[in-house]
């Protein structure tokens, strides 16, 4: 009898559990701004986020949200937008893609947002058609290049140079900077997932458009802890530079193994492939001499647009040693949004704002100057990708140095 | 030479392999049960460690040892709240709840410790040996020669002494194990620490090659062709299957990959699961077991 | 007219056919069709979000009363669920996008070809029991997703396939009350079916299959035929719940049908009480909805000690595990179980003995 009752007690608790979900209505969500609901005469304008805190890959999506966040407090702090009373409402989905359709759902439905500041590939594909069909402006932190077609996904943009652009513009440098007689080989190191060969295609046609060979190519899983017999397949075929498309624990095993073999191709990792975190997880002298893309900027590069987040940082108590490059990345993401429902707003005065208006705000953003944190992107109705611009840099003295500007492979 | 290597490298990746697997056999022997959240006790290994490093700044050997008490404690908790409970339940439910228990234990690690990928300082030396021509690092090597020292601790263990008889017969027989005087519950908790404890190790040589986060616990999957080849309920079975499952894995990434272009390395395990069980479903080493009606 | 609270409260039944009935008394008949009716209007007062939700777990819930048939009624333990859940999905996406095939023909194809996948990976059911044929089916798991990503030319590889919603004549189904519609409609035909599968033959013999299989097969009953059937049958429902699922949300890739989808599956059908209908609805519902309302419990803590956020937000899959082993050890008939002794409660209530 009493075991019965005690679960009945137990029934009741995760009824209250999911009453509590139904219940908790606009109440309960951790918005970062002041709850003014409107009755100032402000029209209300909601963010949605989709974060990854505690997922997989959560240790670039912790940052990446707090700098999102942090944008919207630190407009909060500057008085906020005139007439507009934003919120950026945002949970995380832990990189599962069950609850990110459930997050988009409740974003898109209760929180009633007008657009969407996703994360990774598999919220931002498993969206795609979904934002398409609500009209929801999607910027995430994905730069694939399917992302960029009009017809498949409407509603996406990219607001760094996608993976493929990435890829060509290695591919110009290294046509640029190959020293010796025979031409530049190169090899493609990445994972079997839709984020792992996204850029292949495409880099394997520039190359032959640029005269790079394209020697050889290895799938190393995104969880590896060795890639050794792919590496030493890899080095049979010699090749002079490899790039790297995957994310910071693949790389580290990369880097580390190839070290050990000591295989002296120089690899040039994609913007996932490079970061901080590299040089944290394989240490300075592994990481020495590993070029990479750097798509945003670092805090202790001394950006004009940096000044902004130092300002945020003072105010909060904190200093630039407290961030990194992922923080910016998301500062600006959330930063493009914003201007986008700036323009948005001013069109179009009265009404709730909606989700095409903000894309119609977003196509028409021109050469938005971001102060050298990230290459200045500029908007098109038939051009969703926000810019073709990246930076090399390399690892010395365990620390990234860029060493070029923002450029393109169309310079 | 391209051959050598691999095998070599499948070796060495297969003793950690074995390793894990060594505990996943004892605990299917005993209880019966297929732990599933072995790559867990495997994942929290390492960050005991870490934790006790940095924080109490001992050297590496001490804040070993304490991981294998860590370790141990471990397995007893879960030996007794959860194994325990469910001695008497169908497979299913024993399958299911070290599937919730993994869940658990995962979930814990991320509170603690979140997703960030952390590193060991340098235990062992981290210039690779070149042996005529073979290139080694000292880690690998180092848990290839645990491995076979703690496979030869264990065979004398199981054979000689009081605990590792007691073991065996439980495995064997637990009714009769129950009549013969022997307390079944004291020897299935020492199974079960002594399963968490080489996961720990496990866990440990496995930081130290590649850093420590929290995929690491995918090597719990990974093992399962390795006991399914070996045998289930085979201590031999474990190790030989590890070596067998990092040289087939090795060879098929080394030759066949750049024929069906790429990713071979995890499918085949599973690939060669599936024609175990086809063909001999006990595995190398298993022992058939008698069904009655 | 009978009263409606009128309850069976002994074993009367005179003959075969009264002891196979679905419906003891009208009243139940009544009180089933009062379900019914709430389920059918849900759309008209409940707010878009939650009927979004509802179609998810109707879907959850398809696929977990297929799983239930397999692993509850025949006893055949699959971890194999999300990779036929990616084959029914991608079925539909292949003959809906490439071929151009309407929906209402690429659904049912989905489910039979999830089926004869399913048997396929059934047939090493003969040799194999228990824990062995769990691993077989984690391997079919493994390889089948491999298979898909690796098969450009027909999935689109890695990066998936976009897929639209049914069309009816003119009218898209694109609102969320439609597809919910669509999705109840098929839920309820799968459990008329899977209900009246208890009752046939086949359902007996799975029965027995999963009791004592070497003393069925001394009964006259052919192992394989069944546990492969078993497998046909189960795949096929998961197929269609793959196919809905892909259409709802208009996208298939690889990751969408990873371990983790099955481990869920199998915690839906654990939760709410192995070899019961009920049980997989009920546990669909659990566990589609348990992430939702720990959510809304971290807001809540949040609002009160925001800088814990990172600590609750990890707090789901502790509480996924710990759910699950909770039940396991407390409450192994599940969320089916507790609904039979609330109703047993009730039915000699006030007097208790």
């Amino acid at each position: 009898m009493l075991k019965r009752k005690s679960l009945l007690g137990f029934l009741l608790g995760v009824l209250l559990l999911i009453l509590s979900a139904c219940g908790g209505q606009d109440s309960a969500s951790p918005s970062t701004s002041s709850d003014s609901s409107g009755s100032d005469g402000k029209r209300t304008v909601v963010v949605g986020g989709l974060y990854d805190i505690t997922g997989g890959t959560g240790d670039v999506g912790t940052p990446y949200a707090e700098g999102e966040k942090a944008y919207f407090e630190y407009l909060e702090m500057k008085g906020g937008v005139e007439g507009l009373n934003l919120k950026l409402i945002g949970k995380d989905y832990a990189y599962q893609i069950p609850e990110a359709q459930k997050l988009y759902q409740e974003l898109r439905d209760k929180e009633k947002a007008v657009a969407i500041l996703g994360w990774g590939t598999g919220d931002t594909e498993a969206l795609r058609q979904q934002v398409a069909s609500d009209q929801l402006p999607f910027i995430s932190a994905s730069y694939s290049e399917n992302l960029k077609n009009i017809k498949e996904s409407p509603y996406n943009f990219l607001t760094a140079a996608s993976y493929s652009d990435q890829g060509r513009a290695i591919l110009k440098w290294i046509v640029e900077n190959h020293e010796g007689d025979n031409p530049p080989t190169l090899a493609l190191l990445y994972n079997d997932t839709a984020f792992g060969r996204s850029p292949i295609e495409d880099i394997k046609a520039y190359a032959k458009e640029v005269g790079v060979e394209v020697v050889d190519e290895q799938v190393i899983d995104v969880q590896a802890t060795e890639a050794q017999s792919q590496l030493l397949n890899m080095e049979k075929k010699n090749p002079d530079y490899a790039i790297i498309q995957q994310t910071w624990g693949a790389t580290s095993t990369i880097l580390r193994d190839a070290k050990t073999l000591g295989i002296d191709t120089q690899f040039i990792g994609l913007n996932w492939a490079a970061g901080e975190g590299i040089i944290d997880i394989v240490g300075a002298d592994v990481a020495e001499g590993y070029m990479g893309i750097l798509s945003h900027a670092f805090p202790y590069e001394d950006m004009p647009g940096m000044a902004e987040i130092k300002e945020y940082l003072d105010a909060k108590g904190k200093t630039i040693d407290d961030i990194n490059q992922k923080f910016v990345q998301g500062w600006v993401a959330a930063k493009i949004m914003v201007e986008a429902i700036k323009i948005a707003a001013e069109k179009y005065p009265d009404g709730d704002l909606t989700g095409p208006q903000i894309r119609e705000g977003l196509e028409s953003i021109q050469n938005l100057d971001l102060g050298g944190l990230a290459a200045n992107v500029s908007f098109a109705p038939d051009n969703h990708a926000g810019t073709e611009k990246i930076r090399l840099g390399i690892v010395k003295n365990g620390k990234w140095e860029p060493i070029t500007d923002y450029f393109s492979h169309n310079d | 030479m391209f051959l050598l290597q691999m095998l070599i490298n499948g070796i060495v990746v297969g003793s950690i392999y074995g390793l894990v697997a060594l505990g996943f056999v004892l605990i299917y022997r005993a209880s019966g049960a297929l732990n599933l959240a072995n790559g867990e006790f495997v994942l929290f290994g390492p960050y005991i460690c870490l934790v006790i490093m940095t924080s109490l700044n001992v050297p590496f050997l001490a804040a070993f040892i304490g991981t294998l008490i860590f370790s141990a404690v471990l397995g007893l908790v879960v030996e007794r709240l959860v194994i325990r409970q469910l001695q008497n339940a169908p497979t299913i439910s024993v399958i299911m709840a070290t599937l919730g228990l993994s869940s658990l234990l995962a979930g814990a690690v991320h509170i603690i410790w979140g997703h960030s990928t952390r590193t060991f300082p340098p235990v062992f030396p981290q210039t690779p040996l070149n042996l005529g021509g073979i290139i080694v690092t000292p880690v690998y090597l180092w848990s290839f020669i645990i491995v076979v020292i703690l496979l030869i601790v264990f065979s004398i263990f199981f054979k000689f002494s009081k605990i590792g008889l007691a073991m065996r017969a439980v495995a064997d027989d637990r009714q009769a194990a129950l009549s013969m005087g022997m307390s079944v519950k004291f020897v299935l908790a020492v199974t079960w620490m002594i399963a968490a404890m080489v996961a720990g190790i496990g866990g440990i040589l496995l930081g130290n090659i590649n850093g420590v986060n929290p995929t690491m616990s995918a090597i719990g999957l990974t093992v399962l062709p390795v006991v399914i080849l070996g045998g289930l309920d085979s201590v031999i079975g474990a190790i030989i299957g590890g070596f067998l499952i990092g040289i087939i894995q090795n060879l098929a990434g080394g030759y066949l990959d750049p024929l069906v272009g790429g990713g071979l390395k995890d499918v085949v395990p599973f690939i060669v699961v599936l024609l175990i069980l086809m063909l001999k479903p006990h595995g190398l080493f298993g022992s058939r077991g008698i069904e009655r009606v | 007219m009978r009263n409606l609270f009128v309850r069976e409260c002994g074993n009367y039944k005179t003959s075969y056919k009264k002891d196979m009935k679905l419906f003891g008394t009208k009243s139940e008949i009544i009180k089933w069709l009062i379900l019914l009716i709430i389920l059918l209007t849900l759309p008209l007062y409940a707010s878009n979000y939650w009927v979004g939700l509802l179609t998810l777990c109707a879907i959850s819930a398809i696929g977990a009363i297929g799983l239930n048939i397999l692993t509850g009624f025949t006893g055949q333990i699959s971890i194999g669920v999300g990779a036929f859940l990616g084959v029914g999905g991608y079925t539909t996406a292949i003959l809906t996008t490439t071929y151009g095939l309407s929906f209402w023909i690429s659904l049912p194809l989905a489910g039979i070809v999830t089926a004869l996948v399913g048997g396929l990976f059934g047939i090493p059911s003969l040799r194999l029991k228990g824990l062995y044929l769990a691993i077989a089916t984690l391997a079919a798991q493994v390889i089948i997703t491999f298979i898909i990503s690796r098969w450009d030319r027909v999935t689109g590889g890695t990066a998936g396939m976009v897929l639209s919603r049914p069309v009816i004549g003119n009218y898209v189904l694109t609102s969320n009350a439609s597809y919910y519609y669509l999705t109840i409609i098929i839920l309820m035909l799968t459990v008329l079916y899977s209900v009246n599968l208890l009752r046939t033959r086949v359902g007996r013999a799975f029965l027995a299959v999963r009791d004592r299989d070497i003393a069925a097969q001394i009964m006259g009953i052919n192992l394989f035929y069944y546990k492969v059937l078993a497998f046909i049958i189960s795949s096929f429902f998961v197929g269609i719940a793959g196919a809905l699922l892909a259409h709802y949300t208009m996208i298939v890739s690889p990751e969408l049908y990873n371990i983790q989808v099955s481990i869920q599956y199998l915690a839906m059908v654990l939760i709410g009480g192995l070899g019961s209908i009920l049980g997989s609805i009920l546990g669909a519902i659990f566990i589609t909805l348990l992430p939702v309302g720990l959510t809304s419990v971290v807001d809540l803590l949040t609002a009160y000690m925001p800088d814990l956020y990172q600590l609750f937000s990890a707090f789901k899959e502790f509480v996924f595990g710990l759910a699950i082993i909770l039940f396991l050890i407390f409450e192994p008939g599940g969320l089916a179980h507790i609904w039979q002794n609330i109703k047993n409660y009730f039915r000699v209530w006030p007097f208790s003995y």
